[in-house]
């Protein structure tokens, strides 16, 4: 299996609270990679580590066998697209001006613009269904619209590699279902690896080739969906008991929650 | 197409060149403000005339006037205009916060302060400097530099929220007006003369040596801003996007506030604390050119000018021939605005 990114002994801590620790995982090439866990697990902070938005007390991210603290900011942007979990840009700036900042990280003083340039951010606009809100502004659009700009602007990178931090949160369930669509479609037919943050179990399941549960800060397991699956382990990592079925139509893994199974939930409930 | 223009879509090729018209038109209304403040005065000179006499024409009498008494004092305004609105333009950008602004942040005071205690240090009895004026604007700078670096220090964060911003820059601001009236008060008497200059802003008795000393240093500054134009763009989006396509916006910022801290300096060391030019002109650029920055940092330019041409205009027409601030004008029209601004947003609750 070609690997994307190395997590070395990953350790990232904000003051004195470790966020996380010794973390090793490797992100494989042309793959969906969900990492999933409960709230405070530590799943956003891998990812941001992993695109260098915090600096790690000790060990490292390596892109193939570069260590990325060696990389510049734009070399860095060339080779991670990031989709950060709460995106903002002006109202008033239009779809395509904010999908030509996609190109940003392949422009330089000595080279403000090119017919690559053109052509990504077409690609970009075509690849997302986006094209046809090209002169509209951003406020102007629906959530569901507007984080397909997004994605976008970052498919406009043309990174190898695109980080998705909790894309679908605010959206309702058939734009959850049309953007993580949409991802699964530009890892398919473009090769891109994607490393997504997904809190919802069903749809990590439903969309990850390699899931990885996260607890306190560290890497519980790792594997395809239909290993890590389990009972016993979504209980141990998510603090619920349920049953595992096997979803009927896409036939993944789903979880039917029961109740909550962590015993501080028990007590406040029996106080 | 020049090298520098990007390829636009046809969409964004037209927003840019309404946006260059926008600014074309600009332009000419500051030029013939620029004529007009030559031309007012105890006599009327004629705005052809004042063409033919800046063209090497006229009486040795015209000459005098035109050239030594009134140029100089409206070619600082333009400078001092907009190289404060620039400053601005900069500011609002990168704090992604249209209140930012050299005065709200405190810049404008610190600079203030940075010239009255290079002046109380460096002066001789008869007011006269004992170094060069140069070192003038360098003062300033270092006050602007300490007032910008104090805010963002005391408010914890480069971007944090709009009203911490506001509060912080207010309070330094005051600290530094504070010092520089007690200043004024304790200083020698000569130095009280000049007081209005310190705490409104004026641009009456300025000379020649001091208006080239701003033109050099704006010149380059202004390589410095166009400079960084290109880097503007992603500072549009939230940190953390902006980082995701390549630009490390705390980095980028800190170049951005020394930049913005040097055109205030460069404003204030001769034209004195003229205040919401920063804040007024940048606002008033992107309702007429919209979006695109070079543009924008162009008509910010040009309607800072215009303002304070214009504010000086206004109080010698007014007052003539008491010399009353052009700054006070500025702070006439600017503070009600600003309070406007502060209740809008509160409404919002943005």
């Amino acid at each position: 299996m070609d690997k994307a990114i190395t997590v070395a002994a990953l350790t990232v801590a904000y003051g004195a609270a470790t966020a996380l620790s010794a973390i090793d995982l490797e992100i494989p090439k042309g793959k969906v990679t969900v990492l999933a866990g409960p709230n405070g697990c530590g799943k956003s902070t891998l990812l941001r580590a992993i695109r260098r938005l915090h600096q790690p007390k000790s060990g490292e991210v390596r892109l193939g066998d570069l260590p990325i603290s060696g990389l510049k900011e734009k070399e860095l942007a060339r080779h991670i697209g990031l989709l950060a979990q709460n995106p903002s840009a002006p109202d008033d700036m239009s779809v395509e001006e904010l999908v030509r900042l996609g190109r940003y990280p392949h422009q330089s003083m000595l080279q403000p613009w090119s017919a690559a340039d053109g052509e990504a951010i077409q690609a970009a606009m075509f690849g997302t269904g986006v094209s046809h809100l090209a002169d509209r502004r951003l406020g102007s659009l629906s959530g569901g619209q507007l984080q397909r700009v997004w994605i976008a602007m970052v498919l406009a990178q043309e990174t190898d590699i695109i980080c998705l931090d909790e894309p679908v949160n605010h959206l309702d369930m058939a734009h959850q279902i049309d953007c993580l669509d949409l991802v699964r479609r530009l890892n398919q037919e473009h090769g891109r690896t994607v490393v997504l943050v997904l809190h919802d179990l069903n749809l990590a399941a439903r969309y990850a080739d390699r899931l990885v549960f996260l607890k306190d800060g560290s890497v519980v397991a790792e594997g395809a969906p239909a290993e890590l699956m389990s009972e016993e382990l979504i209980e141990d990592v998510f603090g619920i008991s349920c049953r595992v079925i096997t979803d009927p139509v896409h036939e993944r893994p789903l979880c039917i929650p029961i109740r909550n199974s962590s015993p501080r939930f028990r007590a406040d409930t029996a106080a | 197409m020049s090298p520098l223009a990007p390829r636009l879509s046809p969409a964004l090729a037209r927003i840019s060149r309404r946006a260059w018209i926008a600014v074309a038109v600009i332009a000419a209304v500051a030029a013939a403000l620029a004529l007009c403040g030559i031309g007012f005065g105890s006599t009327w000179i004629d705005p052809r005339r004042i063409v033919e006499i800046l063209f090497g024409e006229g009486t040795r009498g015209e000459r005098v006037v035109v050239l030594q008494l009134r140029a100089p004092r409206v070619a600082i305004a333009i400078l001092a205009g907009g190289a404060m609105a620039v400053s601005g333009y900069l500011l609002q950008k990168v704090t992604r916060n249209e209140l930012a602004s050299p005065g709200v942040l405190g810049v404008i005071g610190g600079a203030g302060l940075g010239v009255v205690i290079f002046l109380a240090l460096l002066s001789d009895e008869s007011n006269a400097l004992v170094t060069s004026i140069v070192w003038q604007p360098v003062a300033a700078m270092v006050g602007a530099s300490v007032a910008i670096a104090a805010v963002f220090l005391l408010s914890g964060q480069q971007a944090s929220s709009a009203v911490r911003l506001l509060l912080f820059g207010i309070a330094v601001g005051a600290v530094a007006k504070a010092a520089t009236l007690i200043l004024m008060i304790v200083g020698p008497i000569y130095r009280t003369t000049q007081a209005s200059r310190w705490l409104a802003g004026a641009v009456n008795e300025i000379n020649w040596g001091e208006v080239q000393v701003v033109a050099i240093g704006l010149a380059i500054a202004m390589v410095g801003v166009f400079a960084v134009a290109r880097r503007l763009p992603p500072t549009d989006l939230d940190e953390v996007s902006a980082r995701g396509i390549g630009l490390n916006l705390p980095v980028f910022r800190i170049l951005v506030f020394a930049l913005a801290s040097a055109l205030t300096a460069l404003a204030v060391a001769f034209a004195g604390g003229v205040g919401f030019i920063g804040l007024m002109a940048p606002h008033l650029a992107r309702l007429i050119v919209g979006r695109p920055v070079i543009p924008g940092i162009v008509a910010s330019f040009l309607l800072g000018a215009i303002m304070l041409v214009g504010a000086d205009l206004i109080v010698r027409v007014l007052f003539a021939p008491t010399e009353v601030p052009a700054g006070t004008v500025t702070a006439v029209i600017g503070t009600p605005y600003f309070l406007y601004l502060v209740l809008r947003r509160g409404s919002t609750n943005g």
